[in-house]
């Protein structure tokens, strides 16, 4: 093996650490999500449309904010009274699981620029 | 005919109080899709990234009037903490929050 082929593979294995940290939040799995939004789903409604306007639409959101929102309730970044507790027992993968379900639902759109 | 005034007073009373709408105001959609055109800059470009931490800026076409009303005024009053999100809600008042919410409820009805 020259240097070269050394270096390319070393690059490459670079490469990959770099773009590993994105895969974290691939990893949700929405059908685990769904069974674990059931709770959800009493204020959030069954697939994110939420029963009481107060409470924010969850359906189409982004996944990565989804995560975001959710590790600041467990943290109490994001102080919340309802929403604390509620986050305070998910793991990491509860909350991506959850954040995939939701975000797979039709739903919150992005504001078009006219 | 003396006897029916008063009834009649109390019900074009109380028809009065009924109509002048729900206690919260709810908002000028068109004056807040106006006053709204800042915050395209981040929640109108499609998957834009928040940086550090790096997350997609949330959709908010379509959400709950009363859920943006809500985080608007948290912001605002320093009980959510985003550095951008709290000096932009900091420059309006209730009337701009209202209308801004008001246009991007609207915005997902469909």
């Amino acid at each position: 093996m020259n240097i070269r082929k050394k270096t390319s593979k070393l690059a490459l294995i670079a490469s990959m650490a770099l773009i590993m940290p994105i895969a974290i939040y691939a990893d949700g799995d929405p059908d685990a999500g769904k069974v674990k939004a059931q709770v959800c789903a009493a204020c959030h409604g069954q697939d994110g449309h939420s029963i009481d306007p107060t409470y924010p639409n969850l359906a189409g959101q982004h996944e990565s904010y989804l995560v975001k929102a959710l590790a600041d309730y467990r943290a109490q970044r994001r102080v919340n009274p309802i929403m604390g507790p509620m986050a305070a027992n998910l793991s990491d993968q509860d909350i991506e699981d959850l954040a995939a379900w939701y975000a797979g639902q039709d739903g919150l759109k992005d504001l078009s620029i006219k | 005919m003396r006897y029916l005034t008063i009834p009649v007073v109390m019900l074009a009373t109380a028809g009065l109080l009924l109509s002048a709408g729900p206690a919260r105001a709810a908002g000028d959609i068109e004056a807040g899709k106006i006053k709204s055109y800042t915050c395209t800059g981040c929640h109108g470009i499609p998957g834009y990234n928040n940086v550090y931490p790096t997350y997609k800026v949330p959709k908010i076409g379509g959400q709950n009037y009363e859920y943006l009303v809500n985080a608007m005024k948290a912001y605002r009053a320093g009980e959510r903490d985003h550095k951008t999100m709290d000096l932009q809600a900091n420059s309006l008042s209730d009337r701009d929050i209202e209308d801004i919410a008001a246009y991007f409820a609207s915005l997902g009805s469909d």
